[in-house]
């Protein structure tokens, strides 16, 4: 599971593709996340919670 | 440094004899036959005698057919050699000191850093990258800029240009400033220029230096004092010109758009940074006396300034997203100390040429 921002999720797309691993979960972030504030990084994680589950269950 | 026109069998060989000559930058060039260089030149609608300065060492006249001549070396697409031809200009100002920069030990190249709409109309590059390759307008254009110096100008390592090292720049350094994304007005316009007219800011720059920094939003105006404390740090390193040599100069600071943010919200404008800037980019004179123990024998005083002139730190907002920044330490030397240069982009005479590189 990969939690990838908004600006990089190209390179996400690139990456997986070249080590053969298309299928890659991964969660997009809003960016930037880092240094945005305890508060925002608590709403960033309320907001993907279920996602994250519910892809890893997948797995 | 002659003008007759060089002959050869074919292009193979011309490369091999620009080489030779030491016409080029050590990498292969597209060679300047007479029908390419005349279609740049009628590109810029100027007349292929018209003299743009003179370049030092050598003191050659820098005609607009000599430019251009560069220009189709380099990979320019028309649309390029207005922002050749500014920069040449700018460099050619008495205050630039090309002769001195050019001849050197240091490692000085030219930074150019574009405003305006020619970054639209070129494809000039800001973001991701940006002093890196992959970035065709950026690529060429610095790397025109370049060519004339060393076919125009003369300079030729180790004999006419004695930088020590160089750095990567000197194959080509150019950038366009994130104007659209940024909180600060475009650099352009804080030397009197309407935000509307394109313009080139030229200034001798060593290699970028990266600066590391993650804010924290929660504390606004710790993380600006934060940020700006660490690129104070980087300018006023004690190895560089900017503290040794006496902080008359410039330096560039190339912001990502994070940071820039960082400063907004704490109330920075670009004036109040370059302030600030100044304010924290000392060193206590015992240190310097103790690393620099000759040049800093007589000092008086208890710190060491890097930076003299607040309005010398060029501040523009260029790269991607991210915890990176970039300081520029500079020469700081010659009789106008590394001033940062200016010239507006002139592309009122520019004609549409059809263009193919296979001509």
């Amino acid at each position: 599971m990969s939690l990838v921002t908004e600006k990089f999720w190209p390179q996400g797309d690139f990456v997986a593709m070249s080590e053969g691993m298309s299928d890659l979960p991964r969660v997009q972030l809003p960016h930037p996340v880092a240094g945005s504030g305890q508060e925002n990084m608590a709403k960033v994680a309320v907001e993907i919670r279920d996602q994250l589950v519910r892809s890893l269950e997948r797995r | 440094m002659s003008t007759a026109l060089l002959t050869a069998p074919d292009e193979a060989a011309a490369l091999e004899e620009l080489h030779r000559l030491g016409c080029t930058d050590g990498l292969p060039v597209i060679i300047p036959t007479q029908e390419r260089v005349d279609r740049m030149v009628l590109a810029t609608g100027l007349d292929p005698g018209d003299i743009i300065g003179e370049m030092g060492p050598l003191m050659g006249a820098a005609s607009v057919e000599k430019v251009a001549a560069a220009a189709v070396m380099a990979g320019c697409l028309p649309d390029h050699v207005p922002v050749v031809i500014a920069a040449i200009k700018a460099m050619c100002q008495p205050e630039f000191d090309l002769r001195e920069m050019q001849a050197t030990t240091h490692c000085t190249a030219p930074l150019l850093i574009v405003n305006g709409p020619v970054r639209n109309t070129a494809g000039i590059a800001s973001g991701f990258g940006v002093m890196g390759p992959g970035h065709r307008a950026n690529a060429s254009i610095g790397r025109a800029v370049r060519l004339a110096m060393i076919n125009i100008g003369g300079a030729r390592p180790g004999e006419s240009d004695m930088a020590l090292h160089g750095h990567p720049g000197k194959f080509a350094f150019c950038i366009a400033e994130d104007e659209e994304n940024s909180p600060f007005p475009p650099l352009h316009t804080t030397f009197g220029y309407e935000p509307t007219q394109s313009v080139v800011t030229v200034v001798g720059a060593e290699a970028p230096h990266s600066a590391f920094f993650i804010g924290d939003a929660d504390d606004p105006d710790g993380s600006a004092e934060e940020l700006l404390a660490i690129l104070a740090s980087m300018i006023a390193a004690p190895g560089t010109n900017n503290l040794v040599l006496g902080g008359e100069g410039a330096v560039i600071v190339v912001m990502n758009p994070d940071h820039t943010a960082v400063l907004e919200a704490a109330g920075y404008d670009r004036v109040k940074t370059q302030q600030r800037l100044a304010d924290l980019a000392v060193v206590p004179a015992e240190q310097a006396r103790r690393l620099h123990p000759r040049q800093f024998a007589n000092f008086k005083g208890d710190e060491v300034k890097a930076i003299r002139h607040p309005e010398q730190v060029i501040i523009v907002q260029a790269g991607g997203t991210g915890l990176y920044s970039m300081v520029m330490p500079t020469w700081n030397a010659g009789a106008h100390r590394n001033q940062a240069v200016h010239e507006a982009i002139d592309l009122d005479q520019a004609c549409e040429v059809p263009w193919a590189t296979s001509t």
